[in-house]
C-alpha cells in the first residue's frame, strides 16, 4: 500500500487499542472462570471479587476440580462423548471422502441428480426432520442408547459437499495417469487423492469432533438415562439442583470440558482456520 | 459402454451408504414432519389427520407470535450487529501495519470451539445478579467513581437482571451469540479481504482517501459477497437458535426469552408430536424465504456479470 493513505501514528495507536480491548473481552470471561474455579465458595461471592484467587499456591482450591469430577460424574461421561465424537468423525470421514471423490472424479449416471438432491437437503432447518428422526430412532431401538448419537452421523451432506469441493481440485491427469496404471477407483482415492486432499480432511475432522464433541439438542432429545450422557448434557445439569449456587465447581466443569477443546484448536488451529474459510468460499 | 457401467456401479459404491443415511435421516424425516404437521398425535401413540387445524392454533396462540418475534428481533438484529462488528475489526487486523494479527484471530475465534453448555455456565456467572458478578461488580466500580469525580448524583444500587424476563433478557442473549460468532466472520472476512485486489487499494491512495474512506468504499463493496453469505447463512442459523438460550435461561416460556425452537422443545417434550412439527414447518418457511432472497441475489448478480 502507498504511503498516502497509511494512518498517522496516532490512528494506529487507537486502533490498536480498540482491538485489544475487544480481544480481552472475549479472553475475560476465560481468565474469570479459570480464577473462580480455583477459589472458595464464599471467596466467590465476595463483594469485593479478585480476579486472582487469594492465597498463592497453598489456599488455592484445586479440589474443587475433585469436586466437580465427582459431581457430574466425570469419569462416566468423558468416556461416552470419546465414543460418540470419536467413532463419527473417523467413520463419517472415511464415507463423506469417499462420496466426496465419486462427485468430483466419477461420471456415473444419476450422478448430477443425486447430488443436487443431497445439496437442497443441506438448507433444512433441523426442527422440520427432528422429530420423525426421534421416531424412526424409537422404532429401531436407538433411543437411549450410543447409536441413537451416532448412526444418524456416519455420513452427512455437508461432509460430501466439502470433500466433494476440496477433491475437485485435484488435476484430472494425475487420475488418468493412475487409470492407465490399473488402478481401481478405490485405489485412486486411497493412493493419489488422499494423499492430496490431507490438509481438507483434516479441517473436516476437526470440524466434525469438535461438533459432536460440543453437540447439545440432539443428544438432549434422544438420551433419558444417565449411563449415555455425554459431558455438554452432565455439565448442563449442574446449573440446577444441589450445584446450582456452587459456582467454584460448575466453574472447574466448565474448565474440564473446554481445555481439550482449546488444546486441539491451538494445536490445529491452521486447519481449523482453512476449513472454517473453505466454507464460506463456497458462497 | 462397459467403462460407463462399471463407473456407475463403482460410483453409487461409494455414494450409495451416505445417500441412505441422509435419506433415512434428513429426507424421509422431513417430509414426514410436514405430514406429521397436519395430523393430532396423541400421547399414546393414535394418529388422527386434522388438516391445516395445527396452523390456524398456531396462528391464533399467543406464545406462538410471542416466540416468532423474539425469533425474528433475535435473527435481525445479533446478524448484521455481528457483520458490523466483525468488518471493521477484520479490515484492521488485516492492515500491514497491525501488530497481531494471527494472535487475534486466535482469540477471537476462540468462544467458537467452547461448548454452548460452558459458554452458558461462564456467562452466567459473569451476569450474576448479586454483587459477586463480574458485570454488576465492574459497573459498581464504574458507577463509584463517576460519583466521586461527580459526574453523576448518586451510585445505582441495583442493576438490572440481566437474564430476567424483560427486554435485558433478550439483549443479554444477543449480546453473547454476537459475542461467540465474531470469530466465525472475522476468518472468513480476512480470507476474503486477502482477495481484493492491491490495484483498487492504489487507486484510493491516488485519490487520497483516507484509511476509514477506503475501508467504507473500497473495501466494503469488494467483500460485500462475503458479507452478503454471512448475513443469509447467519440468518438461517439464528432462526435455528437454541443451546444459547436453553442453558442461559432455560425452558421456561418467559415472555422475552421464549424463542421458537424452545417453543418446539416445550411442546415435543409434552408429546405434542404433529404441534411441534408445526412449528418446524414454521421455520421451514422462514428458511425458504431466506434462501430465497439469496437465490434471487445471486441470479441477478450472474446476469450482472455476464
Amino acid at each position: 500500500m502507498s504511503a498516502i493513505n497509511r494512518p498517522g501514528p496516532w490512528q494506529r495507536l487507537i486502533v490498536h487499542l480498540l482491538v485489544y480491548v475487544l480481544a480481552a473481552t472475549m479472553i475475560l470471561p476465560f481468565a474469570w472462570m479459570l480464577s473462580t474455579s480455583l477459589k472458595t465458595r464464599s471467596d466467590a461471592i465476595s463483594e469485593t471479587p479478585e480476579l486472582l484467587p487469594p492465597g498463592w499456591p497453598s489456599e488455592w482450591q484445586w479440589h474443587n476440580y475433585l469436586d466437580a469430577w465427582e459431581a457430574v460424574p466425570l469419569d462416566q461421561y468423558y468416556p461416552n462423548s470419546l465414543i460418540v465424537s470419536v467413532v463419527v468423525t473417523v467413520v463419517s470421514l472415511l464415507h463423506n471422502a469417499l462420496a466426496g471423490f465419486a462427485f468430483a472424479k466419477l461420471r456415473f449416471a444419476g450422478r448430477r441428480i443425486s447430488f443436487w438432491l443431497m445439496l437442497a437437503t443441506m438448507m433444512l432447518p433441523y426442527q422440520v426432520y427432528f422429530i420423525f428422526a426421534y421416531i424412526i430412532c424409537v422404532k429401531v431401538g436407538y433411543v437411549d442408547n450410543y447409536q441413537a448419537m451416532i448412526v444418524p452421523f456416519l455420513a452427512s451432506a455437508f461432509g460430501v459437499f466439502y470433500m466433494r469441493q476440496t477433491i475437485s481440485s485435484i488435476p484430472d491427469d494425475l487420475l488418468d495417469a493412475g487409470r492407465i496404471d490399473g488402478l481401481t477407483n478405490f485405489e485412486l482415492f486411497w493412493h493419489l487423492v488422499a494423499p492430496n486432499v490431507r490438509a481438507g480432511i483434516g479441517a473436516l475432522a476437526i470440524f466434525t469432533f469438535m461438533t459432536h464433541w460440543n453437540s447439545f439438542f440432539w443428544p438432549l432429545i434422544v438420551i433419558d438415562s444417565k449411563d449415555y450422557y455425554t459431558l455438554p448434557l452432565g455439565v448442563a445439569e449442574l446449573s440446577s439442583g444441589l450445584y446450582s449456587d456452587s459456582w467454584p465447581i460448575q466453574m472447574a466443569a466448565a474448565t474440564i470440558i473446554t481445555l481439550p477443546m482449546i488444546v486441539v484448536f491451538l494445536f490445529f488451529q491452521r486447519w481449523f482456520v482453512q476449513g472454517i474459510a473453505l466454507t464460506g468460499v463456497k458462497g | 459402454m462397459l467403462t460407463w457401467a462399471r463407473e456407475t456401479i463403482s460410483g453409487w459404491s461409494f455414494v450409495a451408504f451416505p445417500l441412505a443415511i441422509i435419506f433415512v435421516f434428513v429426507a424421509l424425516p422431513t417430509v414426514a414432519g410436514v405430514g406429521l404437521s397436519m395430523v393430532e398425535w396423541q400421547p399414546d401413540g393414535s394418529v388422527a389427520f386434522i388438516g391445516l387445524r395445527n396452523f390456524t392454533h398456531a396462528a391464533q396462540s399467543p406464545e406462538m407470535w410471542r416466540a416468532l418475534r423474539n425469533s425474528l428481533i433475535f435473527a435481525m438484529v445479533s446478524v448484521p450487529l455481528t457483520v458490523i462488528v466483525a468488518f471493521p475489526l477484520s479490515v484492521a487486523i488485516n492492515a500491514s501495519w497491525f501488530v497481531g494479527r494471527t494472535l487475534m484471530r486466535t482469540i477471537f475465534f476462540l468462544p467458537m470451539v467452547i461448548s454452548i453448555v460452558a459458554i452458558g455456565l461462564l456467562w452466567r456467572w459473569v451476569l450474576e445478579s448479586s454483587d459477586a458478578g463480574l458485570l454488576n461488580n465492574f459497573l459498581d466500580q464504574i458507577a463509584a467513581g463517576l460519583h466521586s469525580v461527580g459526574l453523576i448524583k448518586s451510585v445505582p444500587n441495583e442493576w438490572p437482571n440481566w437474564l430476567g424476563n424483560s427486554g435485558w433478557g433478550l439483549t443479554t442473549i444477543i449480546m453473547v451469540s454476537v459475542w461467540r460468532n465474531l470469530g466465525f466472520a472475522i476468518v472468513l472476512y480476512l480470507a476474503a479481504l486477502g482477495n481484493v485486489p492491491q490495484s483498487s487499494y492504489d487507486a484510493a491512495a491516488v485519490d487520497g482517501a483516507t484509511g476509514w474512506q477506503t475501508m467504507w468504499r473500497i473495501t466494503w463493496p469488494a467483500v460485500w459477497p462475503m458479507t452478503f453469505f454471512l448475513l443469509i447463512t447467519g440468518m438461517i442459523t439464528a432462526l435455528q437458535v437454541f443451546d444459547v438460550v436453553y442453558v442461559m435461561v432455560g425452558t421456561l416460556p418467559q415472555a422475552w426469552t421464549d424463542v421458537l425452537n424452545l417453543y418446539l422443545y416445550r411442546e415435543f417434550t409434552l408429546g405434542r408430536f404433529g404441534y411441534a412439527a408445526t412449528i418446524g414447518v414454521v421455520v421451514l418457511l422462514l428458511t425458504v424465504v431466506v434462501t430465497s432472497v439469496q437465490l434471487l441475489w445471486l441470479r441477478e448478480r450472474g446476469e450482472v456479470s455476464a
